[in-house]
């Protein structure tokens, strides 16, 4: 019961403490800001990471996510926590970048077809040669069940990824990815479960 | 499979991730004891789990990510400060209402309370204020020994007589206390990020150095070895971290700046400090090896090479 007390006062305290830099932040003060992102940064960039598959797409997702806070942090109001909040960017700006891929995708295949560019490679092939999944790095370790994991992952649709990824890899509660994503915890129930049902029926013979 | 055994499968899933409401569970149970179909979907998912469990292929986030991401987006929150017009700076503000010559007397009461407190408690200097309040006299703003500098004119309204000021106020200030006190630490962190004074900054750097125990400290390091631009206090930064560079993080900031620093003499002292504090480590070779291959810098090219040698 006293560890329960001494928990929830350190979290009271917590909060407090990143009400006061908020505040601090939006009043223009710097350093503040910095500190907020310092709270919340290897969290948003393992997300990016996740979800775009490499280095690069990470570290803009990152980038753009904390330069929209820092520009939008006036605005903020406190119906939310900062975590939520933070992680409603990071989750909006991955999934965007996301569809610019398969916009991308889309474009090149479609000029693929007309086989006017024989020499260029095809896009399944430069895409999966820029991802996490498939990158050097990544095939150093080569471990089957590690690829297949990786393959099972691509099957996902970029919802059920996001969700996946935020119960899976990130430990957040089913309600609060629903704040997230701007919904409600059912539908993010129904993700998960999707999401699940998708990677045992890939994952089945590992 | 009939719709019952569907819901019973979506409170597996929730089941397995700890989120399945208490009073769900004893029909689940019951359920799954004389259902084969669900008996079997809980195996294939508690098995999923497993995998998952196991895989252990660098779900991780490169160190050596972090560090440029945070750069990227320090480089990029200066530049847009340096692009900010300068009535949008943070600065101090002076507007000539009731409400905030209230709000100043009342700052201006708090700072000194503060200040008598802790002169008094801890025997420590701090710079003398003024003690005149009086809300007509908006100098009594400024500490008699303070300075004003880029003073501006944000606003004035000749019909009501109302002008809005800006500017910056600096002052001396003299402080004693131990390095784990948070205001010491705050002040020398403020140092460090001081972009017109090299040489405070160096100083800083030093006396962080003397004791670089902690996460904060580490991470301030970091920071002067990745972010500045003064190479001075960049080696500096790494003589302070060399002994702790067999952790990952300061590995992986060593990594960025054999890869990164412009300056060879840095680049060898990184690399000296990895190769003697990561001895016959493979996995450090191999990556010495990727990032130096194109250095033009024989010598770090040749304690690589070295170095991949004793690992063989």
């Amino acid at each position: 019961m006293e560890a329960i007390l001494k928990r929830t006062a350190q979290r009271v305290h917590e909060s407090e403490d990143e009400k006061l830099l908020i505040e601090q932040a939006q009043s223009g003060d710097r350093e503040a800001f910095e500190q907020l992102v310092r709270r919340h940064d290897r969290d948003i960039l393992r997300l990016a990471f996740h979800m775009l598959g490499n280095r690069e797409e990470a570290r803009e997702v990152f980038q753009e996510t904390f330069l929209k806070a820092y520009r939008s942090l006036g605005r903020f109001r406190f119906e939310s926590s900062f975590y939520t909040w933070i992680y409603r960017i990071a989750t909006n700006v991955s999934l965007d970048h996301l569809r610019k891929r398969q916009t991308l995708k889309e474009e090149i295949s479609y000029e693929s077809d007309t086989e006017t560019h024989p020499d260029r490679p095809a896009l399944k092939d430069t895409l999966a040669a820029t991802t996490y999944y498939s990158n050097p790095e990544r095939r150093l370790y080569g471990k089957e069940v590690g690829q297949k994991i990786q393959d099972a992952l691509k099957t996902l649709s970029e919802k059920e990824r996001l969700v996946f990824e935020l119960r899976h890899y990130q430990g957040l509660r089913l309600k609060m990815i629903g704040e997230i994503m701007g919904s409600t915890e059912e539908t993010a129930k129904n993700y998960l479960f999707r999401a699940t049902q998708k990677l045992r029926a890939y994952l089945t013979n590992v | 499979m009939n719709l019952n055994c569907k819901e019973y499968q979506h409170q597996i899933t929730l089941l397995l991730y700890e989120e399945l409401p208490e009073g769900a569970y004893p029909g689940l149970e019951a359920h799954l004891q004389e259902c084969d179909d669900c008996r079997s979907a809980f195996e294939s998912e508690k098995a999923m789990h497993s995998v998952f469990a196991n895989d252990t292929t660098g779900w991780d986030v490169p160190s050596d990510l972090l560090v440029e991401s945070r750069k990227a987006l320090a480089d990029q929150l200066d530049r847009i400060e340096r692009k900010r017009p300068w009535w949008r700076v943070p600065t101090f503000s002076v507007v000539f209402t009731p409400m905030r010559l209230l709000e100043s007397a009342a700052l201006i009461a708090m700072g000194l309370a503060l200040g008598v407190y802790v002169s008094n408690q801890q025997g420590r200097n701090i710079a003398e204020l003024v003690p005149n309040s009086a809300p007509d006299n908006q100098v009594s703003l400024i500490p008699r020994n303070g300075a004003i500098s880029n003073l501006q004119v944000v606003n004035a309204d000749p019909a009501t007589g109302q002008v809005e000021l800006a500017g910056e106020v600096s002052q001396p200030l003299r402080f004693r206390g131990r390095m784990e006190d948070d205001v010491v630490r705050q002040l020398l962190f403020s140092a460090l990020r001081d972009p017109n004074n090299p040489g405070s900054r160096l100083k800083a750097v030093e006396v962080l150095s003397q004791k670089p125990t902690d996460e904060p400290i580490e991470e301030a390091l970091i920071g002067a070895l990745v972010y500045d631009d003064d190479a001075g206090v960049r080696m500096r930064a790494l003589e302070g971290l060399k002994k702790f560079a067999n952790e990952k993080h300061v590995r992986a900031a060593f990594m960025y700046t054999l890869q990164n620093d412009q300056n060879a003499g840095i680049r060898i002292e990184a690399i000296e400090a990895l190769t003697t504090h990561n001895p016959k480590d493979p996995d450090l070779a191999q990556k010495l090896t990727e990032a130096t291959e194109k250095d033009d810098n024989p010598y770090i090219r040749t304690k690589v090479l070295q170095f991949v040698g004793t690992t063989k």
